[in-house]
């Protein structure tokens, strides 16, 4: 018998961009930022809100003192829990090392999966999207994949909650056009989960707004974090960034300017309400110099989200990450390639909760065979990361020499006696030993390929969301709640922008 | 003495200084100043053009390319009378109302610029009645709406028709940002849609030719 003392093991893979020294200094030249070049806020009430606090305004030119944003820092909550919206059951703990994936928001066009055309995304594409998030195993919550535009454009939002809801009991990070349909989309949220109270306990969406890189907190996005802070629900505040367009050209410039807006945000939202729940995300990548789009599938995409993984570690903050993503305008060996680097790469980097799985066409198109794809690529990820077991029992010793030199040790498939025979097939890898199990990978021979349809893994991927698209049962949505959500879509009044 | 052609290989390498010394010692030279711009300068930025468009050359050289190419118009300029400055022609552009976003926008600007026309930025969060006080002070031959949102991009359809109310209607309308496609802007009455920056170029010169 071994007795081991004094050891470290890693319990998981890991993998660090920066260390805690270089987090720091990001941090401290963010709190700089925030300082001498300040941020802008269109929006009254929360100009008051920031100077009542001690920030100093200067039309809409907000500085933010260093002890303000520490103290924002020490009151903001960092232990967030998303519920399941049928039973309130605690989920997703979005903190730490733990690492959730799912879909992303507001793609303007979608590609239908039965006919392979690309057309605004509509009522019902939300409403299938939503439910292939909802059967797929290693997908943790739903984004809308698609901004319904069927209905008039100004109440999309509540159109698409609707969807949602009735399609999955997983949590919902909803996107809302402005203030007004982020206060109907919480309506419909509390009488799901029965009640105010209810809601803010056992919290199963998620609200989400967003600044305008380089430096602007826009009216909609200061009214939505503001409004979160006020109702205590966990609120995403993800800039979206481009090195050389938004932000300087470096890479570390970039992680500068994505903090300062994300961390202003974050003082915002305390300043509001001391301990509202507040995650920091992100999409920091490049512009690409060619084409001038916003990359999704870029190497620096999912180097920059690393290392912003390894801040919110440092700050103790929940981050809100990007990965599944692809700038290919179709789901081929391009979007394959991104997609997986993006996974692997940001499942390695402990990043907590991770979205834009399925944006092909660089976040314009959704696509579902991507995101049957993604939920592959998830489960190899996570393997990746479940590490590697080293101790007594699994450095199988007993069993090296009970096989000895030629035998075989297909029979002694592992190295502990809690192997479960009658695992259901569909509860993914059964074996003690852990390994993936594929679901839609091809490992068969030529000649079983070609007898099974000789099929690509897109098309594979296709006629698995056609399959949950039709079969494919979601837990129901209580009638009476179901009709009560109805009814504030139906009296939903749109709100123009730049319109009171 | 450097030829125009010297001078158009300073203004594709980027080299503002170099650009500006040798267009000095041309127009000390007595080298007709049309020739400097056309054949020298122009040109050169021609040559960018066709490389940014086969993926050989990046934005940001673009750009130096193009200020390299500015300035040395600047400095023939007061030499010409302004009737015979070429330029490809007058382009106004905005965010529209709501709508904060002008990354886009901007790269569309340059782009133009860097393609011999006269750009008029107004900004963002830009009203119909903006728009349509603009094209009257500064009478482009085209105004670009921008929109990043579904629910900004309403705005466009309110611009069109006040310019047609306005009697602008000889103004071409072109729109684009991320939600925008081209049945969305056939159907808010736009003369035309580009996908990209670079493409915005071809529209424009495909609507005044």
């Amino acid at each position: 018998m071994t007795i081991r003392s004094n050891i470290k093991a890693n319990q998981t893979t890991r993998m660090n961009v920066l260390t805690p020294d270089q987090c720091q200094e990001l941090v401290y030249a963010a709190e700089e930022a925030m300082w001498r070049t300040g941020t802008n806020f269109h929006d009254e009430e929360s100009l008051e809100i920031v100077k009542k606090a001690g920030c100093w305004v200067d039309g809409e030119r907000v500085r933010v003192p260093a002890h303000i944003f520490e103290q924002a820092l020490k009151t903001c909550q960092k232990h967030i829990v998303l519920c399941n919206s049928r039973t309130g059951a605690r989920e997703l703990f979005v903190e730490g090392y733990n690492s959730y994936f799912g879909s992303g928001p507001c793609t303007p066009f979608t590609r239908n999966p039965f006919t392979g055309e690309r057309h605004r995304a509509t009522r019902q594409s939300v409403g299938w999207a939503t439910k292939v998030l909802d059967a797929l195993p290693n997908i943790d919550y739903a984004m809308s994949l698609g901004i319904v535009q069927d209905v008039p454009l100004l109440i999309s939002d509540r159109h698409e909650f609707e969807q949602q809801i009735l399609n999955t009991d997983k949590p919902i990070i909803t996107v809302c056009v402005d203030q007004w349909g982020q206060e109907d989309c919480i309506k419909m949220a509390e009488i799901a989960a029965g009640g105010e109270e209810e809601l803010r306990r056992n919290p199963f969406i998620c609200l989400y707004a967003e600044p305008i890189s380089p430096g602007v907190h826009c009216r909609e996005a200061a009214q939505k974090l503001v409004m979160g802070a006020k109702k205590d629900l966990p609120t995403i505040y993800t800039p979206c960034i481009m090195a050389g367009g938004t932000a300087p050209a470096t890479l570390a410039g970039v992680m500068v300017q994505g903090l300062c807006e994300s961390l202003s945000g974050l003082v915002l939202s305390q300043c509001t309400r001391e301990g509202a729940p507040f995650i920091m995300g992100g999409v920091y990548t490049i512009l690409d110099m060619t084409t001038t789009i916003f990359s999704y599938g870029a190497p620096e995409l999912s180097l920059l989200l690393a290392a912003l993984a390894d801040v919110a570690h440092y700050l103790g903050i929940p981050m809100f990450g990007t990965a599944g993503c692809t700038d290919s305008c179709i789901i081929d060996e391009q979007a394959g390639i991104e997609a997986a680097i993006s996974i692997a790469m940001t499942n390695m980097s402990g990043a907590n909760l991770n979205h834009d799985i399925g944006y092909a066409e660089q976040g314009a198109t959704s696509n579902l065979d991507l995101v049957v794809v993604c939920d592959e690529v998830l489960g190899m990820a996570r393997r990746l990361t479940d590490g590697i077991r080293v101790d007594e029992q699994t450095m199988s010793l007993d069993m090296i020499e009970r096989v000895g030199p030629g035998g075989s040790f297909q029979d002694e498939c592992c190295a502990d006696d809690d192997f479960d025979d009658d695992m259901d097939e569909d509860d993914g890898p059964s074996c003690a030993c852990g390994n993936f199990k594929p679901r839609l990978i091809n490992r068969a021979a030529r000649e079983m390929w070609e007898k099974a349809g000789g099929k690509t893994l897109t098309q594979a991927a296709n006629e698995k969301v056609r399959d949950i698209i039709n079969y494919h049962e979601p837990e129901p949505l209580p009638k009476d709640i179901a009709a009560k959500i109805r009814n504030i879509v139906e009296n939903a009044v749109g709100h123009m922008p730049g319109e009171d | 003495m450097p030829t125009l052609e010297d001078l158009s290989k300073c203004v594709i390498k980027g080299n503002v200084a170099k650009t500006k010394k040798m267009t000095q010692v041309l127009i000390d030279e007595g080298v007709f100043p049309l020739d400097i711009i056309n054949k020298g300068l122009i040109a050169g930025m021609g040559v960018v053009g066709v490389r940014f468009k086969n993926a050989e050359m990046f934005v940001p050289e673009v750009m130096v390319a193009a200020k390299a190419m500015s300035q040395g118009i600047e400095m023939v300029k007061p030499l010409i009378a302004e009737s015979d400055m070429p330029s490809a022609g007058k382009v106004l552009l905005g965010t529209v109302k709501g709508d904060l976003h002008d990354i886009g926008k901007n790269l569309v600007g340059i782009m133009l610029e860097s393609s011999g026309y006269t750009v008029i930025d107004i900004g963002i969060d830009k009203s119909p009645d903006d728009f349509v006080q603009a094209i009257k002070e500064h009478q482009p031959h085209i105004m670009g709406m921008s929109a990043l949102l579904t629910t900004t991009m309403l705005h466009m359809k309110d611009t069109i028709e006040l310019m047609k109310e306005e009697g602008m209607g000889h103004v071409k309308a072109i729109v684009g940002g991320a939600p925008i496609s081209q049945d969305f802007a056939d159907e808010v009455g736009a003369d035309g849609f580009a996908p990209d920056a670079a493409s915005a170029v071809d529209l424009c010169n495909s609507l005044l030719n």
